[in-house]
């Protein structure tokens, strides 16, 4: 048995464990995505063309961004906890496999969120969208890095904490990343932050990809996106491989 | 040892926590060899999670090696995880899938062929009974049914060493005469089991060896015969006494030695010579309405373990609390 296979047959084991929370996983995605344009738009009254194409292309990151960060560590936590994570690792499976898996499964749920997000920003702004060519590589990649990132968390710090840091990140994610509105409205400490974090550049990628007319993606972004996707499959990997 | 070790452990330590922490495991010996069973006994907190974590790798050893069919399993975890299969205390969540296909999917993740994985399920299902709930999802069945499917998800393709940790919880009496047998299956088929318990009573028909773990260390290792033979000659007599009779000036045959008494229940122990003079007093005891009932049982093997394990429980507690306690 190749390496390949028991990858997916442990991806078959991941995703049918999962296929009975699909459709309220969908439909909450779904719910995020409305709440987030809609909720905004109402903050902010009937927003002007330009932050309206902001926000509707804002939207998707966010939803793959709560998949990712909020989602996945509470689903591995909840393993970690149940000792269904310690029973895994007993098979004999390279420890790389749990998380590619793992990272799998993960990077498809978030898919139909993010794709319904966009449906209802176009319906309700008007938008005009123009998607560039790598609008679904960019997407794969925004979902895995959150993900990943999620992932490391979850298996980094304790069950508790790690719970405790994704509805903290709810919070942030929401209202303090440059993600449904410009960077330049926030403090400068917060934007320099913001230079460092994965919000941002996840955010550009996507909207980048969705309105390429309007948008670009910066180099250093790019960049700082892979290097946390690279970091945080690092550390998940070390913390599957990690023997107490 | 001899040629057909399959689990060699020798000096095996661990503490968790640092200085001020727990020492799990202290100085473990343990030999499980093909066709054996081996009962591992101990009290929740005498390590034997811990033994087991460090043999597939989840856990480290500060000390000792482990050996399993010939591989080093502290520097090679993968290799020792390709040769051992194990069924955990608690049951795997399999929500979203059913027995039969958790079951299979098991077997092939652990490398076994599709036709041979679904023979092998197929089988076990038939073995334990389980094949009316075969196909039904998962948060459909009751404990019992889901601890046999943790069973048959850790056998269907089994390693050389096979460990079970408390593979009877939960599993009615008719399902669990099926699992013993299968479990003795597997050893006869040439595998080493490695069997975690409390069930002191039940193992003792299917283990061909004993190991009684405390505090992290080995406190006996034998056949239950051989555990059970310096009480040989001796039967233990419980006698209740009738609801009424005055418990004051009640007492023994002289011939019983009295070992404990609760509430109306005397225990005691008598030598197998003395038995048949104990029973007569004993009948003429209900005749006289002073005794409701009596039973004279030879010494088990669960007296042995309370006994062996109680003695170091009162002698820890002496020596008072600069001794951590395994949890």
């Amino acid at each position: 048995m190749s390496t390949v296979q028991q990858t997916l047959l442990l991806t078959q084991w991941q995703f049918r464990r999962q296929a009975t929370m699909l459709p309220l996983l969908v439909v909450v995605q779904v719910f995020l995505a409305i709440a987030t344009i809609l909720g905004f738009g109402l903050v902010i009254g009937d927003p002007p063309p330009d932050q309206a194409l902001y926000l509707a292309t804002g939207a998707p990151t966010i939803t793959l961004v709560m998949v990712g960060l909020v989602m996945t560590p509470q689903m591995l936590s909840q393993s970690r906890t149940e000792g269904s994570l310690d029973w895994m690792r007993t098979l004999p499976v390279p420890r790389g496999s749990f998380l590619v898996s793992d990272l799998l499964v993960w990077t498809l749920i978030a898919l139909p969120g993010m794709v319904l997000g966009v449906v209802t920003g176009v319906l309700r702004f008007a938008v005009h969208l123009s998607p560039a060519p790598w609008l679904v590589p960019a997407t794969l990649l925004v979902s895995l890095t959150a993900a990943a990132v999620g992932y490391g968390m979850a298996s980094l710090l304790r069950p508790t904490l790690a719970m405790l840091m994704t509805q903290v990140l709810v919070f942030v994610v929401l209202l303090f990343t440059p993600v449904s509105y410009p960077a330049d409205r926030m403090p400068g400490w917060l934007r320099t932050a913001h230079e460092w974090l994965p919000f941002e550049p996840m955010a550009q990628l996507v909207r980048s990809g969705l309105a390429s007319d309007t948008f670009s993606m910066p180099g250093r972004s790019l960049a700082v996106l892979l290097a946390w996707c690279a970091a945080s499959v690092a550390g998940a990997t070390w913390a599957l491989r990690r023997r107490a | 040892m001899g040629a057909a070790g399959v689990l060699t452990v020798r000096g095996l330590r661990k503490r968790y926590g640092g200085r001020g922490g727990v020492q799990a495991n202290d100085g473990i010996d343990l030999d499980v060899a093909a066709g054996q069973v081996v009962g591992l006994l101990g009290h929740n907190g005498a390590g034997k999670t811990t033994l087991v974590k460090q043999v597939v790798g989840l856990v480290r050893p500060d000390a000792g090696t482990i050996h399993l069919d010939g591989v080093d399993a502290v520097a090679q975890p993968a290799e020792a995880r390709r040769r051992t299969c194990i069924q955990a205390q608690a049951n795997v969540p399999i929500t979203g899938l059913t027995p039969r296909r958790a079951i299979e999917l098991v077997g092939r993740i652990r490398g076994a062929e599709r036709g041979a994985v679904r023979a092998q399920t197929d089988a076990l299902l038939d073995d334990l009974d389980l094949r009316p709930w075969a196909d039904t999802p998962a948060e459909k069945v009751s404990g019992g049914i889901a601890r046999l499917t943790a069973f048959a998800m850790t056998v269907v393709a089994p390693g050389r060493l096979v460990v079970l940790d408390e593979p009877t919880n939960d599993v009615d009496p008719v399902r669990r005469r099926l699992l013993w047998g299968r479990i003795r299956a597997l050893a006869d088929e040439g595998r080493a089991v490695l069997l975690v318990t409390h069930n002191v009573r039940e193992a003792e028909r299917v283990v061909d060896r004993l190991v009684v773990l405390n505090r992290g260390r080995v406190l006996a290792d034998d056949t239950p015969a051989g555990l059970t033979a310096h009480l040989q000659g001796t039967l233990t007599v419980e006698a209740d006494l009738s609801p009424g009779a005055p418990e004051a000036g009640w007492g023994w045959h002289p011939a019983v030695r009295p070992v404990a008494s609760m509430r109306g229940r005397e225990v005691g122990t008598v030598r197998a010579a003395d038995a048949a003079e104990v029973v007569r007093w004993a009948q003429e005891e209900v005749a006289a309405h002073r005794l409701e009932r009596y039973a004279l049982t030879p010494a088990s093997l669960e007296d042995v373990y309370v006994d062996l394990v109680g003695h170091e429980q009162h002698a820890g507690q002496a020596a008072g609390a600069t001794t951590g306690v395994a949890a």
